[in-house]
C-alpha cells in the first residue's frame, strides 16, 4: 500500500477536527478530498505532510510510518505538497523558486558551495536547465526571470506545483490547487494534473471546484465534520444521499 | 500635453544620460544577489581596482588606519549579513564571536608562541565551535526573542571575559599581540595591514558570494520568506539557519583575529553591545540582501564616527540625527537603493523645469 491514514484523530482545543478517518491511496492514481468548508480536509494534510501531528493513529508511507515526523523528513521521504494560502518565495525570482525546490537533489554544503568546487557547480547548472525546462513545460518560462512575487495569482499557483514537483516527489498533496483561478486556467490544470498522472505521479488534492475533481480524479473521499461519510468512483459518490445532504443541497 | 513634454528634447537630457550611464556600472543595483550568472562584472572589477590603489592615491596614514577599522568592521557586517539579510534572523551577539576571535588570537600567540598565521584560523574555528554550542538553543527563537536570547549571549561573554582574569587579563586585557605574519613577511606598516584586511576582505567577499548564489543561499531566502514552504521542499530549516550563523560567526572570528594582530590588543571595552548594534546598523543602513551594501555601510559608518569625533559633545546628536535622515531617505539602505535614489535627485530639476513649462 502506497499511503495509509489508521484511525486518524486530531483535536484543536475542544473542536474535533478529525474524527477515526482511515484512507488509503493507490500508487499511480489521484484521489480527490471533498468537504464543506471546516470539514478537517486541511487538517488532513497538515498531519501527513508532517506540519502538525495526529492525537492518534498512524500514518504509512510506502511501508514505512512517518506519524508525526517532521516536515522536512517526510519531504525527504518524497511527499511533495502545496498550500492553500501560498507559500511563494518572493525575494527569488520565478526559476530560483524551481530550483529551490531541486535542494535535496543538488549535492553540496555550506563549505563547498562556498568554495564552489566543480561538484556543486555542475549541480547548480544542471538545475538551471532542469527548471527551464519544467517552467517551459508549464508555460511559464517567459516569465522565468520575473520575481515570484510580481506574478499574477494564477501563475503563483502554477509555480507553486511546478516547484513541488521539481523536488521530483513520489506523492504530491495539492491544497485547492484551482482556488481563484478562471474558467481557462483551471481546464488547464486539469490537463496538467492528468499528464502527472500519466507519468506514475500519485496525487491527493483538495479540490472545492466539483467538475475539476469529478473529471480527474478515480477515486474521491467526502468529509463532513471530521467524519469519512463517503468514498468511491465519483459517478458513485455524486449520487450518494449524504454527500448530496451534507455537501450539495445545504450551503 | 505628457506627450508634448516627451518629444522635446535638450541637450541636458543628453548630459543627464551620461550621468546615469556612469552611475548604473558603479553602484550596485537594488537586486544585486538575485543576479546569479558565474562571471565576473566590471563592476566587481572596479571595486577590487579602487580598493587595490585608493592607498596610493592616499597616502595618508591615517586614513589607512580609519580604512584598516573599516575593513574589519566590513567583514563583521559581511558575516551579520548572510545571517540578517538573507536568511533573515537577526541577532545581536556578533560581538561576542568577534571577542572570540581577538582572545584566541591572543591567548595562542602570547601565552602559546603560535604564529599568528596559525592563530588566525584557529580563531575562525573557535568562534564556529562557540556558534555551534550557542545557537542549537538559541535559533528555536524568531524575531525579537532571539534578539534578546543573543542580546544576553554577548552580556555573558563580556562577563566571562572580565572574571576570568587568568586567561584573559580581565578588564585591562593582553597586550604586546604580534603583528600578523606570514612566510617571514610582517604586516606592520597601516599600508601594509590595509592590504592585508582588504585582501582578507575579497577573499570572504568570494567566499560569500559563491554561498549566496548556491543552494544553500536559495535555501536562505527561502526560509526567510517562508519556512514552512521550505520545509515541504526538504530543506531542514533548522540546520540552515545553524549553518549560516556558524558561517557569520567564523567571518566574525576571523575579524576579531586580525584586529589583535593589528591593534596588538585584546580588552573587554571593544566587545560591548555598542559593538553589536553598530554592526546590525551598518548591515541596514548598507542595505540588506545585498553583499556590498553592509561594506559600503561599514566604510560610511566608521568614516562618519571618526570625522564627528572632532565636535566632541555634540558628535553624539549629529550621530543620530545623520542616521535618521538616512534611514527616512534611504528606507533600503545606502548600498541598495543608491542608484534609484540618485536617477531620482539627478532628474528631479529636469522633470520640475518641464512640469512648469508643459502646466499641467
Amino acid at each position: 500500500m502506497f499511503l495509509r491514514l489508521e484511525e486518524i484523530t486530531k483535536q484543536y482545543g475542544g473542536v474535533q477536527a478529525l474524527n477515526g478517518i482511515s484512507l488509503q491511496v493507490e500508487r499511480g492514481t489521484i484521489k480527490g478530498v471533498m468537504g464543506p468548508n471546516g470539514a478537517g480536509k486541511s487538517t488532513l494534510f497538515h498531519l501527513i505532510s508532517g506540519m502538525e501531528k495526529p492525537d492518534s493513529g498512524s500514518i504509512w508511507f510506502k511501508k514505512k510510518e512517518i506519524t508525526g515526523r517532521p516536515l522536512h523528513e517526510i519531504a525527504r521521504l518524497g511527499v511533495g505538497r502545496t498550500f492553500q494560502t501560498l507559500q511563494i518565495f518572493g525575494n527569488m525570482t520565478v526559476v530560483e523558486n524551481v530550483m529551490t525546490g531541486m535542494h535535496m537533489r543538488i549535492r553540496g554544503g555550506i563549505l563547498s558551495s562556498g568554495l564552489s568546487l566543480p561538484w556543486t557547480r555542475e549541480d547548480e547548472k544542471r538545475a538551471m536547465r532542469e527548471a527551464k525546462e519544467m517552467l517551459e513545460q508549464f508555460g511559464l518560462f517567459g516569465r522565468w526571470k520575473w520575481f515570484a512575487s510580481q506574478l499574477a495569482y494564477g501563475e503563483q499557483r502554477r509555480l507553486e506545483i511546478v516547484r513541488a514537483l521539481a523536488a521530483k516527489p513520489d506523492l504530491l498533496l495539492l491544497d485547492e490547487p484551482a482556488a481563484g483561478l478562471t474558467y481557462p486556467e483551471a481546464k488547464q490544470l486539469a490537463e496538467n494534473l492528468a499528464r502527472l498522472k500519466e507519468n506514475g505521479l500519485t496525487l491527493l488534492l483538495i479540490e472545492h471546484h466539483m467538475g475539476l475533481v469529478m473529471e480527474i480524479a478515480d477515486e474521491v473521499a467526502v468529509l463532513n465534520k471530521g467524519e469519512l461519510i463517503a468514498e468511491g468512483p465519483p459517478e458513485v459518490v455524486k449520487k450518494d444521499p449524504s454527500v448530496i445532504e451534507a455537501y450539495m443541497v445545504r450551503k | 500635453m505628457v506627450d508634448q513634454a516627451q518629444k522635446e528634447f535638450r541637450t541636458r537630457d543628453l548630459l543627464y544620460s551620461i550621468a546615469l550611464w556612469f552611475l548604473s556600472w558603479l553602484i550596485p543595483d537594488p537586486q544585486l544577489h538575485y543576479r546569479r550568472e558565474y562571471k565576473f562584472k566590471k563592476r566587481d572589477l572596479f571595486y577590487l581596482s579602487a580598493v587595490l590603489v585608493f592607498p596610493l592615491i592616499w597616502p595618508d596614514p591615517h586614513i589607512h588606519h580609519l580604512m584598516v577599522l573599516a575593513g574589519i568592521h566590513g567583514i563583521l557586517a559581511l558575516g551579520l549579513t548572510l545571517f540578517l539579510g538573507y536568511a533573515g534572523q537577526i541577532s545581536l551577539g556578533q560581538a561576542a564571536f568577534f571577542g572570540v576571535g581577538a582572545y584566541t588570537t591572543a591567548v595562542l600567540t602570547t601565552r602559546y608562541g603560535l604564529p599568528s598565521f596559525l592563530a588566525f584560523w584557529a580563531s575562525a574555528i573557535m568562534a564556529a565551535i562557540f556558534a555551534l554550542l550557542i545557537g542549537k538553543p538559541l535559533l528555536k527563537l524568531k524575531g525579537y526573542f532571539l534578539a534578546l536570547a543573543t542580546l544576553g549571549f554577548g552580556e555573558i561573554f563580556l562577563v566571562l571575559v572580565r572574571e576570568n582574569a587568568s586567561l584573559t587579563g580581565g578588564v585591562i586585557g593582553i597586550f604586546n599581540i604580534p603583528f600578523f605574519s606570514f612566510a617571514g613577511f610582517t604586516f606592520d606598516t597601516y599600508l601594509k595591514q590595509y592590504y592585508l584586511i582588504w585582501g582578507v576582505l575579497t577573499g570572504l567577499v568570494l567566499f560569500s558570494k559563491n554561498l549566496v548564489r548556491s543552494k544553500m543561499g536559495r535555501a536562505c531566502l527561502a526560509v526567510a520568506s517562508s519556512e514552512e514552504g521550505a520545509s515541504a521542499l526538504g530543506i531542514d530549516v533548522a540546520w540552515i539557519k545553524l549553518g549560516v550563523f556558524t558561517v557569520g560567526a567564523a567571518f566574525a572570528g576571523l575579524a576579531g583575529s586580525l584586529f589583535a594582530s593589528v591593534m596588538s590588543t585584546a580588552n573587554p571595552e571593544t566587545f560591548s553591545l555598542n559593538l553589536s548594534v553598530l554592526i546590525v546598523m551598518m548591515v541596514v543602513l548598507g542595505g540588506m540582501g545585498n553583499l556590498y551594501g553592509p561594506i559600503a555601510g561599514a566604510i560610511f559608518l566608521t568614516v562618519l564616527i571618526d570625522r564627528l569625533s572632532r565636535y566632541q559633545e555634540y558628535s553624539l546628536p549629529l550621530y543620530g540625527v545623520i542616521l535618521i535622515l538616512l534611514l527616512i531617505f534611504f528606507p533600503d539602505g545606502i548600498g541598495t537603493r543608491l542608484r534609484v535614489r540618485l536617477i531620482y535627485l539627478i532628474s528631479y530639476f529636469g522633470r520640475k523645469k518641464r512640469r512648469e513649462k508643459v502646466n499641467l
